[in-house]
């Protein structure tokens, strides 16, 4: 199911939602309220309202959009020029004792190289006051399936064997919101796999992840909701389907099975938001100005026509379709 | 966490664990064999002097003189402060550029007890380096007998001296992007040829400042010990120097810079 489409309108109704009320502040982990930030001339973040609760966010955007810079300002590592940040109703800016429920993992891999991966996640976990911390090493080791090579030093590791071990240091101390930096970078797909299904299982547990990628493929596959960044501004939020619907100016194209192609066709050139249609060997591909208006309307006309619908399906709704063609818009 | 259901637990952290992490974090971004020698080298010099010293015997004058313009010029002017900043700049330097700072920064370990325990680290190797070459130049040129508490009195000196300047290069290394330099142009221009060429800066100067506790330690009379400020304004400025880079430290931690953590 699509989720609803976020505006900057609505995302201040549910920000006001939840600032109005204590429990429902705590089912929402960060709050970005007009936030903009700048580096000296230039703007990183321009004007950002958003909100990011319980579950797997993606911030999708291309190099330079601004993601790194959202993230430091949710892990309060910088200070928003103008707006505010809200992580579980207080500003992160204000002292450490945010960290006990918030961590980032960076993009960059660099590790202490003669440290051992056990040394520098027990390090954190001491830094950040665990109380058993060889369990909690244990565990987070164990997670990201480290705890056989853990006593090897990060400098002999993999590219994703460290990002692993990142993972483990900012998991340690199980934050109820994390946020992760191009966390897929140099993983195989396995391990992209593995992490992804580590991601999912936090997220079931209540722990709100935000994770940025400029790779499509990796949001899609694992994020349920979708922040756009593009040139520092939020382009769009919302599911990826949700997002493509969002695009009405563009035709959509969708594949279609049914029991007799060519008089579905027909039929289907009769409705007014169809545009071209074209039967191939792999079924009929119907190109239409509004998504919405065609998926009421294929049904009925295809029922008129005395016709079975085998399969529908939007092919052109995969992220690289919405990414691109926001990127261009 | 996924497959066992045991939440972590978390408390207050512990001063003493973590003082010690942080120690075993310097260490790690410390220690490299470049450094190593470069502090070497700095400890062996004041030796080799006090070695030429004593292969002249007689003709070599007066230890005490000797040993108190050695201890200015190679430990108080050169020794202590090199290794300070050598210790002082490198683990955060090195961290701010690669970016690992922020698993210091995002912990709930005040940011100050991380100035401080960074400031100590420097301290603590620069007092225990620094004495190395205090004992080794004194005993080589006068043996074990220490006349006139030359050697105790420049030992007591140069961990003074490490702390204020440990404390300095520590904040240096927090606040610019360029901390070696900054901190060699400070050694070699205003502690090497400025506070000794204008009595007004003696006052703002640590090397002056250790000078004026070694002479309240020993009972020799140059003049290298009774030129500058009394002990009471070299402990006054020492305090509010250490003071001042903990908190300008832990502010810069606040929001710490960082080369690039992303795109």
């Amino acid at each position: 199911m699509s989720e609803p489409v976020s505006t900057p309108a609505n995302e201040r109704n549910a920000r006001d939602t939840v600032t109005d009320g204590g429990r429902a502040a705590e089912s929402v982990a960060l709050v970005f309220d007009h936030v903009s930030h700048w580096y000296g001339d230039v703007v990183a973040v321009n004007d950002i309202s958003c909100t990011v609760s319980a579950g797997i966010t993606g911030l999708l955007g291309p190099n330079g959009a601004g993601k790194s810079t959202l993230l430091q300002l949710a892990a309060g590592l910088l200070t928003p020029t103008n707006g505010s940040v809200r992580v579980y109703g207080e500003s992160p800016t204000v002292g450490p004792a945010v960290y006990r429920r918030v961590a980032l993992v960076p993009e960059r891999e660099a590790l202490p190289a003669v440290m051992s991966a056990r040394a520098f996640v027990s390090a954190r976990a001491e830094l950040l006051g665990v109380r058993d911390v060889p369990f909690a090493v244990e565990r987070a080791l164990a997670l990201v399936e480290l705890d056989t090579v853990a006593d090897r030093r990060v400098g002999g590791f993999s590219k994703g064997m460290r990002q692993r071990v990142k993972l483990a240091a900012a998991l340690v101390h199980e934050p109820s919101l994390v946020l992760l930096d191009e966390p897929f970078n140099g993983l195989d797909p396995r391990q992209r796999l593995h992490m992804m299904r580590l991601l999912e299982d936090r997220a079931a547990a209540g722990t709100a992840v935000l994770l940025s990628s400029h790779i499509l493929e990796e949001i899609e596959g694992v994020a349920s909701r979708i922040l756009v960044m593009l040139a520092g501004r939020l382009a769009a939020s919302g599911d990826y389907r949700t997002l493509r619907r969002l695009m009405t100016d563009q035709p959509h194209t969708v594949r279609i099975r049914s029991s007799d192609d060519r008089l579905l066709a027909s039929a289907l050139m009769q409705v007014p938001t169809v545009i071209g249609v074209e039967v191939g060997a792999a079924g009929l591909m119907v190109r239409a100005t509004d998504y919405a208006s065609f998926a009421r309307e294929v049904a009925p006309v295809a029922q008129r026509s005395s016709l079975t619908l085998y399969e529908v399906e939007a092919t052109d709704e995969s992220l690289e379709h919405v990414f691109a063609y926001l990127v261009a818009r | 966490m996924s497959g066992n259901s045991v939440p972590v637990q978390l408390g207050r952290v512990s001063w003493i664990r973590t003082a010690l992490v942080l120690m075993r974090l310097s260490w790690a971004r410390t220690v490299s064999p470049v450094l190593l020698l470069s502090m070497l080298a700095l400890v062996l010099l004041p030796m080799l002097f006090s070695l030429v010293f004593a292969s002249r015997g007689a003709l070599s004058g007066d230890p005490v003189a000797f040993l108190m313009q050695r201890y200015d010029t190679l430990v108080c002017a050169l020794a202590t402060p090199v290794i300070a900043l050598l210790l002082g700049t490198s683990a955060f330097s090195a961290e701010a550029e690669d970016g690992t700072l922020l698993y210091l920064v995002t912990t709930t370990t005040p940011r100050w007890w991380i100035v401080l325990v960074r400031v100590l680290f420097a301290a603590l190797g620069t007092a225990l380096l620094s004495a190395v070459a205090v004992w080794g130049a004194g005993i080589i040129a006068t043996g074990l007998h220490d006349p006139q508490g030359v050697t105790r009195a420049f030992t007591a000196a140069s961990a003074f001296g490490g702390a204020a300047y440990g404390a300095l290069f520590t904040a240096l290394a927090l606040l610019t992007r360029r901390a070696l330099v900054a901190g060699l142009v400070y050694v070699l221009f205003w502690e090497g040829i400025l506070s000794t060429t204008f009595p007004a800066i003696h006052y703002l100067s640590v090397r002056q400042w250790m000078l004026a506790v070694a002479g309240a330690l020993t009972d020799a009379n140059e003049k290298a010990i009774t030129r500058g400020p009394s002990v009471r304004a070299s402990l006054i400025g020492a305090t509010v120097l250490v003071v001042w880079a903990i908190v300008a430290g832990a502010r810069s931690l606040r929001q710490p810079r960082i080369s690039r953590i992303g795109t």
